[in-house]
């Protein structure tokens, strides 16, 4: 170890110090950047020097405009939507315009799913359980809230007004309920694989179905009833049993519908460019490697079933408060959950935009083929085979959409841009 | 800067191992049914130390590294590291801890890049939390910035950087070792378990090799256990090797003394034919 680089220019290192990594602890970094020195000639100059040549001036303006960059894809989202709920209706009818709504729900749906389904690859196939239990606490949040506050079901208030945003607060207590039960479905994800756990989220689904069957307790429609009722009108909890959950008020609309899948699709694909992202992607390649690089999978599997789940509650929320909906028990069921397990393997297992694309193209298929209604579910069962058949790791494998743009080529995206 | 290689004499009295010991490794066992895997399996490693675990397939070798690993608990038996104690902590507190490990069968992240591979090893001793990193605050893109340059310089050392976006299963089987040797000191380890690492190599790699793993010890400063069948190799770089058979150590000791052993030579040839 005479020879040792470490010690010979140790004070180098200090000075060459990555200014972006700030008040980052230097772990273990001697070795690695004095062998870097060591090699830098000619290696790659560019990624070497950068962070030399970096000012710290820089740095700090650099700072500023990442809170900009933080926020500005919501703002974008939210200008989107405003657009379409102020455009959309009026150009194409209400009939497109609510097909466009179901496709957003759809999305939400999808894309939650596929945090855990693509990303993590835990096969869950009770994304529906999720929705229903998400569908339900809003709906009794903005239903018996609005009795309460206001004693009326009925919608509160225009665009933004009050109401509106009371049924916001709703969804996102929705998906906070779902979250919950994403928490306790995740738990035996750690022990289970593959079919088993598949099973295990199965039953979730039917389970919730049998016990939301059980909520037989009929609707209270008055500010006065509710308040005079006694614990046997509310336990069983009020909302219909399996005749279904009748009168939540209508808010949901294209402007909160895509306000939240912006919401939705931003998220999930910061968590797949992140370190969070990389931990649940690696125990989907190979699980005991990941654990064996220090990846807690316990941890991840837990936080991707909650994340999704909690997507899949808002989702519900908002399919709640569509306009022509009952949410009844049977949404719980199995055909539901599996509509949006095979938009994820339409789409792709982890590519967000290929799953998007699958919402879209699997929710209009039908509305499509609506005049064809007894060969729909033929034509989209034989999509399916062929699909399989033809592409089986679905439209865009593991990629988005923008890495098969010819610029890029064929390999894997360059450096993420923040 | 001179790694204290075995339990040194120092005026006539031999020191404890565990005075310098960084792995201490003290009577593991553990059974699988009926079958004893490994019995009182002990070691002790210094820093820096490069030792050889050898025997003959089935010995237990792998399911060594895997107690360390805390991918098996063990039936009974101690393990630490430096002052911290291993036995009964998950994988990946052992990883952070500071050991790290390659696989016999390549157990790469098959769909994720190559620079993907290094990241992930790379980031597990920054904290990232769910809300820094869906709001995509500074102070992650900070640590995400680093986490990066860090996994890049970590390849150019070991020439794979023109490859860092290509997918890792797309690398070719030597590539694919350096890998996941690379993905391995990327989480920081002071002990670093090759199991196998020379395995499908012909001789020119497998010179290349012992080289790089003697470079790796020196310069990254970890001590080294490694797994290998390739006995030239091992007796060529390892300062003591442990011969492992049927789940037991039938002989520990540098090289020289290993290869003269009758027991070892037994375990491997079978035992020489009674005079008659």
């Amino acid at each position: 170890m005479a020879d040792g680089p470490g010690n010979a220019n140790s004070g180098g290192n200090q000075a060459r110090q990555n200014p972006t990594t700030g008040p980052q602890p230097n772990v273990k970094s001697s070795p690695v950047q004095s062998l870097a020195e060591q090699k830098s000639t000619g290696q790659n100059p560019a990624e070497q020097n950068r962070a030399a040549q970096n000012p710290p001036m820089q740095n700090v303006l650099r700072g500023r405009t990442s809170v900009f960059v933080g926020l500005w894809p919501f703002a974008v989202g939210i200008i989107l939507a405003s657009l379409m709920y102020a455009i959309l209706p009026g150009s194409v009818g209400p009939y497109y315009a609510r097909i466009v709504m179901d496709i957003g729900i759809a999305m939400i749906m999808a894309v939650s799913l596929n945090i855990v389904n693509g990303m993590t690859g835990q096969f869950s196939i009770g994304h529906a359980g999720f929705m229903t239990l998400g569908a339900y606490a809003a709906g009794m949040m903005s239903y018996y809230g609005s009795l309460v506050m206001w004693d009326s079901p009925l919608k509160h208030g225009g665009m933004l007004g009050l109401g509106e945003w009371w049924f916001a607060v709703s969804c996102l207590f929705g998906g906070l309920v779902a979250a919950c039960a994403g928490y306790v479905v995740g738990l035996p994800s750690l022990r289970l694989r593959g079919d088993y756990l598949a099973i295990v989220t199965l039953g979730f689904g039917e389970i919730l179905r049998v016990i939301l069957q059980q909520q037989s307790g009929s609707v209270i429609t008055s500010g006065e009833a509710l308040q005079s009722a006694t614990w046997s009108q509310l336990f069983p909890l009020p909302i219909g049993g399996a005749l279904g959950f009748s009168g939540i008020p209508k808010y949901t609309n294209l402007f909160w519908v895509y306000v939240f899948v912006t919401i939705t699709v931003v998220i999930a694909y910061r968590l797949k460019q992140s370190s969070l992202g990389r931990a649940m992607i690696s125990i989907r390649e190979d699980e005991i490697a990941a654990q064996s690089m220090g990846v807690n999978v316990a941890r991840q599997k837990v936080l991707a079933f909650v994340l999704a789940a909690f997507f899949a509650g808002v989702g519900g929320g908002l399919y709640a408060h569509e306009s022509g909906v009952i949410v009844s028990p049977k949404d719980a069921g199995f055909q539901r959950s599996f509509d949006f397990v095979i938009m994820t393997v339409f789409g792709g297992r982890g590519s967000i935009s290929g799953v998007m694309l699958a919402a879209v193209i699997l929710t209009a298929l039908p509305e499509v083929l609506r005049d064809f209604n007894q060969y729909r579910l033929i034509v989209y069962a034989l999509l399916l085979i062929v699909m399989m058949l033809v592409r089986p790791q679905g439209l865009f494998g593991i990629r988005e959409i923008w890495q098969f743009w010819p610029i890029r080529g064929t390999s894997l995206a360059k450096k993420e841009v923040p | 800067m001179t790694h204290a290689k075995q339990p040194s004499v120092v005026g006539g009295k031999i020191q404890p191992p565990n005075v310098h010991s960084l792995l201490t490794v003290d009577q593991l066992s553990i059974s699988f049914g009926g079958l004893k895997a490994v019995q009182q399996f002990s070691l002790n490693m210094p820093p820096g130390a490069l030792y050889g675990l050898i025997g003959p397939n089935g010995a237990g070798k792998t399911t060594v590294f895997n107690l360390l690993t805390g991918v098996y608990q063990p039936n009974s038996g101690q393990m630490r590291l430096a002052d911290q104690n291993l036995l009964g902590r998950k994988p990946h507190e052992i990883t952070a801890a500071g050991v790290a490990r390659t696989f016999q069968n390549i157990r790469l992240f098959p769909g994720l890049s190559v620079l993907d591979n290094v990241r992930l090893a790379g980031q597990l001793r920054t904290p990232h939390g769910l809300l820094k990193t869906l709001l995509r605050t500074p102070r992650h893109q900070a640590q995400e910035e680093a986490i990066h340059d860090k996994a890049f310089e970590l390849l150019g050392l070991f020439d794979l950087q023109d490859r860092a976006h290509e997918a890792a299963d797309c690398l070719s089987y030597g590539h694919q070792r350096r890998l996941e040797i690379i993905r391995a000191l990327a989480t920081g380890p002071k002990v670093l378990l090759l199991d196998e690492p020379a395995a499908g190599m012909n001789s020119q790699e497998k010179r290349e090799l012992a080289q790089s793993i003697r470079r790796i010890r020196d310069e990254f400063q970890v001590a080294i256990l490694l797994i290998e069948h390739d006995m030239g190799l091992v007796m060529d770089i390892c300062e003591r090797i442990t011969v492992l058979d049927h789940g037991i150590i039938i002989s520990e000791g540098p090289p020289v003394i290993i290869q003269k052993d009758p027991k070892v030579i037994a375990a491997y040839l079978g035992e020489a034919p009674p005079p008659s």
